[in-house]
């Protein structure tokens, strides 16, 4: 990286920010973790105020110096899937590029749970747009895109976008695409596809969107906390990105903390601190369990405060089953049974099917049924039985990860509340309410667990 | 060659089922699961015919 306006800008020591540049303001407690607030709680970043944070936008990249610097950095994927940046950037700049290529950030933010995307989208904007056209110099990109849900975050775009025109920039024209509001709008294909003009629905492929992506050609998709990332490593180098830590992702990342806590919101953590750090920070109380990950994800069982010196980092979640994916924890409480809120979420999922495939459309239904009559101690032996029965006929036959996910749910749920299901099997429950109000799923969405197991 | 099933595409009209029973065995939803996708050249001329005739246009014969 030889660009000389970068080094007029000190790289920040410590405090590896992608939300909040060197605003003090939101500082927590503890220096490894920011607060970057709620939804409605910041204003964008101008393009000035933007270039006086980072410096100038360096240019004039070669695939192996970034390369070299990504595999360095450790960058991965910030969507869930922990697979490293350099691989995905490898497999677009060795498949046939003749045609042209394409880089899209997914903003889609279909875990409910999150904020991540939208505020740094509406707070940020310019330092995803560095990392995407940044990378589409380097592969020679067609177009980038932004494909978005969140309708400020679009404007913020758009208004970021303007400013560079205005400024004179000469780089890969980037196009901002509305995602809908759907579960499964964020799934790679349903990207593409919605790039592409058409629905938001996942399609069927042998090839890897890298390969075959948008408008066939081989595509570079990650999320748009990624880029922003990219953004910095490519400014202040792999080594400043460590910060001389080791491990599997060894920069920050952005967190939202809900549930039960009365600090909940976006938070950009460093590597290496544990669950119950972070969780010290939103406030958190009467904490039965940590939905790890968001609805793809995972549950730790909280027993005592052990349980939540648990490092937050895939390695260490790795060993219990548990991943960072859309960077969601979401803190239950005393007053709620963690089985009835999985199912409660499970049968939200349920219905968030897209519809195409037979064995989603039919099996999940027949799966949050029979987690029901766990969840409301009905028929646990019932339940089970059924989903050992069902689980086979859904799991890797979708053509997405959603039905995959569902299942994923389901497992961590049992395996993570092993005591409380026994209790169910005698016809009981933890939690002596009969009326369960959930605490992690949308208002719109709180669902209607007796008639799921009634069906 | 291999069989490739597209379960967006496809409706469980069972065609496929009746032509490769020994590929293709019909959930109990009526839906086609891949048992093997390894096409034998003995079965080739079956397998296209099941390509020709599915309704939805899902399955398909591809390299590998």
């Amino acid at each position: 990286m030889t660009d000389s306006t970068s080094t007029s800008i000190m790289a920040p020591s410590g405090a590896r920010r992608i939300t909040l540049g060197w605003d003090a303001n939101w500082k927590t407690s503890n220096p490894e973790i920011a607060f970057a607030g709620h939804s409605q709680s910041r204003t964008r970043l101008s393009l000035a105020e933007h270039i006086s944070n980072y410096g100038r936008i360096p240019t004039g990249f070669t695939y192996s110096l970034v390369s070299d610097s990504l595999r360095v950095a450790n960058l991965t994927g910030r969507g869930g899937a922990k697979f490293p940046f350099y691989k995905k950037l490898a497999a677009v700049y060795e498949a046939d590029r003749k045609k042209g290529c394409y880089i899209v950030a997914n903003g889609a933010e279909s875990e409910p749970l999150s904020i991540k995307d939208s505020m740094l989208l509406r707070t940020n904007p310019h330092l995803v747009i560095d990392g995407l056209v940044m990378i589409a110099e380097v592969l020679g990109a067609k177009g980038a895109y932004i494909y978005v849900k969140d309708k400020e975050a679009h404007s913020a775009i758009n208004a970021a976008l303007r400013e560079r025109r205005e400024r004179g920039f000469t780089e890969a024209k980037v196009t901002v695409v509305d995602a809908p509001a759907t579960y499964v709008a964020g799934q790679e294909t349903s990207v593409i596809r919605r790039i592409e003009k058409g629905p938001a629905l996942p399609k069927f492929s042998i090839e890897r969107v890298a390969v075959a992506g948008v408008k066939g050609q081989p595509t570079l998709l990650s999320n748009v906390e990624t880029f922003a990332h990219l953004g910095l490593i490519l400014r202040f180098g792999a080594d400043w990105y460590r910060s001389g830590r080791s491990g599997f992702d060894s920069g920050s990342r952005l967190v939202t903390v809900s549930g039960s806590v009365d600090r909940p919101g976006l938070y950009e953590v460093s590597s290496g601190v544990a669950i119950g750090d972070i969780l010290r920070e939103a406030k958190a109380h009467s904490v039965r369990a940590v939905l790890v990950g968001g609805y793809f994800g995972g549950w730790l069982n909280v027993r005592d405060e052990n349980d939540l010196k648990l490092i937050y980092d895939d390695s260490t979640l790795g060993e219990k089953k548990l991943s960072i994916g859309a960077g969601i924890l979401g803190v239950l409480s005393k007053e709620t049974c963690p089985v009835v809120e999985a199912a409660s979420i499970v049968d939200y999922l349920a219905e968030q099917s897209a519809g195409q495939c037979g064995p989603c459309i039919h099996g999940l239904p027949e799966i949050s049924t029979a987690f029901a009559r766990i969840a409301l101690s009905s028929n646990v032996d019932r339940g089970i039985t059924e989903l050992k029965a069902v689980i086979p006929l859904v799991e890797r036959r979708g053509g997405c990860q959603h039905p995959d996910g569902v299942i994923a749910h389901v497992r961590s749920t049992v395996a993570a509340f092993g005591e409380e299901i026994k209790l169910h099997k005698a016809g009981k429950c933890s939690v002596a309410s009969s009326n369960h109000q959930s605490m992690l799923l949308p208002k719109n969405a709180q669902g209607n667990l007796a008639a799921a197991s009634g069906r | 060659m291999k069989i490739v099933i597209d379960p967006t595409r496809c409706q469980g009209h069972g065609t496929c089922a009746a032509l490769l029973a020994e590929y293709i065995e019909m959930d109990k939803w009526h839906y086609p699961i891949l048992s093997k996708n390894q096409l034998k050249d003995s079965h080739m001329e079956a397998a296209k015919k099941a390509v020709q005739l599915c309704p939805e246009l899902a399955i398909k014969i591809v390299e590998g």
